[in-house]
């Protein structure tokens, strides 16, 4: 697939873009091609415009209270043009309680002051491309169980169960030493702590020994944290950091998830399995 | 900082000037003390018989200080709130509200069909009637909207760029119908059309038939309101687009010397107009660098229109500026930090001596200003001048080791800038290139990065945030107003004297043909038989052109 085209653009006589002007920049870091009208543009223009560009989607951006006759009729204009199917998204200075008027209307979405651009643009390639971005996770890549000591729990899993023990790695990060144990296309990970500040430490202290964390195979990590986040799940990490076994890895908080704390993890390129 | 001994010369300069404007403007008390009864000077300085040409005293070339001999000690700033939406009738009863509270001056925001030069009827106009400010389409609008209000005694400033020319001349046909002539009339347009290229987009004409409609202005209003302040000059909206204080302060002054080239290139004499030139400035957060920016502007305009244009008249050496706080700073998340913002913001405008301000009201990133909102942004300033005692001595942080190296430092980088500019061909080459416009959009771009990456911090934005907000109420303009704006001009049309109308937009088309000829009169006339905005607007479009943008 190629880039994602975004249509950027101004209806009505409003003359403030510098919303527009940086939304237009950041999207294009972000790898999509933006064509932005420039101001002053009809909602005819602008829905002539997606269509001759062949646009994924419009962005409008309106600061001068124009919003609730301007957008619905950016939308006319598209299903005139049998181009309902561009979606369109909305951004500016809008009261929140117009917004569901133009949910209503047919926008999808309205950015209001202090958005950040990182969202929107996980917003748009979600929505261009929604199973690409962040389909749900792919398989469980490991149990995490919180131990005293690997030389003594390992046999239990080596001998009796006859697992296979793939490695022993130290995480200094995290302040843990991890014993991983192939099984099918999972692994359980053995953690002990490493000194006294690892968290591991103070799990044991306060629950025992026992299941620590399950971690869930994920892809484009740092998309789905933004998508998270956006939709308000606490994060105990806001960006991904560097895990065990050349990993991508980010802890969503137990409170979200029934008391479970959640590990993503995403494998780099090249890496095994 | 280099000292002189011709002090004693100096000061007894400014000891005279300071003599000569209390009897004209006497200060607001006998003795100022503090709270502790300790008495207040008017000026403090440095040893004696020091003396810095750089700074100058207060009053006096370059103007560091401030371009009065006793500031704020004879009056306040004028507290100025921008206001305007709806209808006429509506802002009109505002501005008596305003009034009433305290406030000592006008300013009106148009809706952007008026800004434009569209009818409220015409399709470009749609969704837009009323919405950011007040809309006017005949001189009947403007009755409404001045209604009660005495011109010869409120000084009343029009934010209005391209179609400043149409709406000055209605300004003045309101005048004449309360019988205050137009030498009696104060007040300020803004008229600023580079800065509309570069941040603000209400143009209508390319720059080279704009620059004459300005200059047009400079001219009548010399001959006919010597009171008016016949441009406002703006970095406010440079700001607001994205620009750094150097580059607001830096882009301001480029356009202001393009308008000072274009009137003396029409046969103007700089100390015939330059006195009537206004600025207007933002003040943003960093309190210490907006006072500086605002003393290093003062003195770069001083040593410009003396040393280089050679203006002999010490009005035309001082940067007389309004100053409105920062709309961009304001955040939507928890509305009443915005009023802290605005303190702040509206203290650096005093300690950098504005002649008067705009405070915003806390709501400004949600909608226009409640009632509500706007009183308590009028009380910031109320507070400040009352309450606070900052307005007790002239330029209190003068002589302070930062602020006067912040002062230079400014002053150098803006220089820079405006060399960069020269180079280029001038303000208005520079905006045709897109230079400005990409110096401002970049640095947007890099504040937006910074912000969301957390390396700048913004209370309550991306840190010291409230898991649930409050949606505070919100001003309403009646979405049936276009309706009724529409309805309105209709019946005008019908009632109005058709052939005069035609006679007088005929008679205004063929002196826009002629490159030479004053347009003001005309329009006057076309105004006073009650032509539309719109069509006086389409005459000239027709023989000017439209600007595309870039």
């Amino acid at each position: 697939m190629g880039k994602i085209r975004v249509l950027v653009a101004k209806p009505g006589l409003d003359g403030h873009d510098r919303g527009a002007l940086v939304i237009s920049q950041a999207l294009r870091d972000h790898g999509m091609e933006v064509i932005y009208t420039g101001l002053r543009q009809s909602p005819v223009q602008i829905a002539q415009a997606a269509v001759q560009e062949d646009v994924d989607v419009i962005g409008l951006s309106s600061l001068s209270g124009g919003h609730k006759t301007l957008f619905p009729k950016v939308i006319d204009e598209l299903k005139k043009r049998n181009a309902e199917d561009i979606p369109v998204v909305g951004g500016g200075v809008i009261p929140s309680e117009d917004i569901p008027f133009l949910i209503d209307k047919g926008v999808k979405k309205i950015f209001t002051s202090g958005s950040s651009t990182e969202v929107l643009a996980t917003y748009i390639k979600e929505l261009i491309n929604p199973e690409k971005i962040t389909p749900a996770p792919k398989k469980i890549a490991h149990i995490g169980i919180a131990v005293n000591s690997i030389d003594h729990s390992l046999p239990f899993y080596t001998d009796s169960l006859g697992l296979e023990l793939e490695a022993v790695e130290a995480v200094d990060s995290e302040g843990v030493k991890v014993a991983f144990l192939k099984i099918g296309e999972s692994r359980i990970e053995l953690l002990e702590a490493l000194d006294d500040s690892s968290p591991i430490k103070a799990f044991i202290d306060k629950k025992g020994e026992g299941i620590h964390h399950v971690a869930l195979e994920v892809d484009n990590i740092s998309d789905r944290l933004t998508k998270l986040k956006s939709e308000g799940i606490r994060l105990i990490n806001d960006e991904a950091k560097q895990g065990a076994n050349n990993s991508q890895i980010a802890f969503i908080h137990p409170k979200t998830a029934s008391g479970v704390l959640i590990e993503l993890s995403q494998h780099e390129e090249g890496s095994e399995n | 900082m280099s000292y002189k001994s011709d002090d004693n010369n100096q000061l007894d300069n400014w000891k005279k000037s300071v003599d000569s404007t209390i009897k004209r403007f006497p200060e607001r008390k006998d003795t100022f003390t503090t709270s502790a009864d300790i008495e207040v000077d008017r000026l403090y300085t440095g040893e004696e018989d020091s003396f810095d040409s750089e700074l100058g005293y207060p009053g006096q070339y370059p103007y560091t200080r401030g371009i009065q001999p006793t500031m704020y000690r004879s009056r306040f700033w004028t507290m100025r709130q921008y206001a305007g939406f709806g209808s006429a009738k509506e802002t009109n009863k505002r501005f008596r509200y305003l009034l009433e509270q305290g406030q000592t001056g006008l300013s009106v925001a148009f809706d952007l069909p008026t800004q434009i030069g569209y009818d409220s009827d015409d399709v470009m106009s749609e969704g837009e009637v009323g919405k950011v400010g007040v809309a006017i389409d005949t001189l009947q609008d403007m009755e409404q909207l001045l209604d009660q209000i005495p011109l010869d005694k409120v000084s009343t400033s029009m934010t209005i760029n391209a179609s400043a020319a149409i709406l000055l001349c209605m300004y003045i046909a309101v005048g004449e119908k309360q019988g205050v002539p137009s030498k009696k009339l104060t007040g300020t347009i803004q008229n600023d059309i580079l800065k509309e290229y570069i941040a603000r987009g209400t143009y209508i004409y390319p720059p080279k038939p704009s620059m004459r409609l300005i200059t047009n202005i400079f001219e009548y209003c010399q001959q006919n309101l010597p009171k008016f302040n016949t441009i406002s000059i703006s970095g406010y909206h440079i700001r607001e687009a994205g620009a750094n204080a150097v580059q607001e302060a830096a882009f301001t002054i480029a356009n202001g010397l393009s308008y000072v080239d274009a009137a003396i290139e029409s046969g103007l004499d700089v100390d015939s107009f330059a006195p009537r030139l206004a600025f207007f400035f933002n003040a943003h957060n960093n309190f210490f660098e907006e006072v500086a920016k605002f003393r290093a502007a003062r003195r770069i305009w001083a040593k410009i229109m003396k040393e280089h244009y050679k203006a002999k008249d010490p009005k035309s050496w001082k940067l007389r500026f309004h100053t409105q706080t920062g709309g961009s700073t304001l955040t939507a998340q928890q509305p009443d930090n915005n009023i802290v913002r605005v303190t702040l913001q509206a203290l650096a405008a005093v300690m950098g001596g504005t002649q008067s301000l705009h405070t915003n009201s806390r709501d400004e990133a949600l909608s226009l200003p409640t009632e509500d909102s706007a009183r308590i942004a009028l009380r910031t300033q109320q507070i400040i001048a009352n309450e606070s005692g900052v307005a007790d001595t002239v330029d209190p942080l003068g002589g302070s080791y930062y602020v006067e190296e912040l002062t230079d430092k400014i002053e150098i980088e803006v220089n820079k800038y405006l060399d960069r500019i020269k180079e280029i061909g001038g303000a208005v080459q520079a905006i045709e290139e897109g230079y400005m416009q990409r110096e401002i959009h970049q640095n947007a771009y890099e504040i937006q990065k910074r912000i969301e990456k957390e390396e700048e911090i913004i209370v309550g934005l991306n840190k010291f945030k409230l898991d649930e907000e409050v949606n505070p109420d919100l001003l309403k303009v009646d979405e049936a107003l276009e309706k009724e704006q529409i309805q309105s001009m209709e019946s005008i049309r019908q009632k109005r004297d058709q052939n005069a109308v035609n006679a007088a937009l005929a008679d205004l088309k063929e002196q826009a043909k002629a490159a030479d000829s004053n347009l003001i009169p005309y329009i006057l006339n076309a105004v006073k038989v009650y032509a539309t905005i719109g069509e006086i607007s389409n005459v000239m479009r027709d023989e000017f052109g439209e600007y595309a943008g870039i």
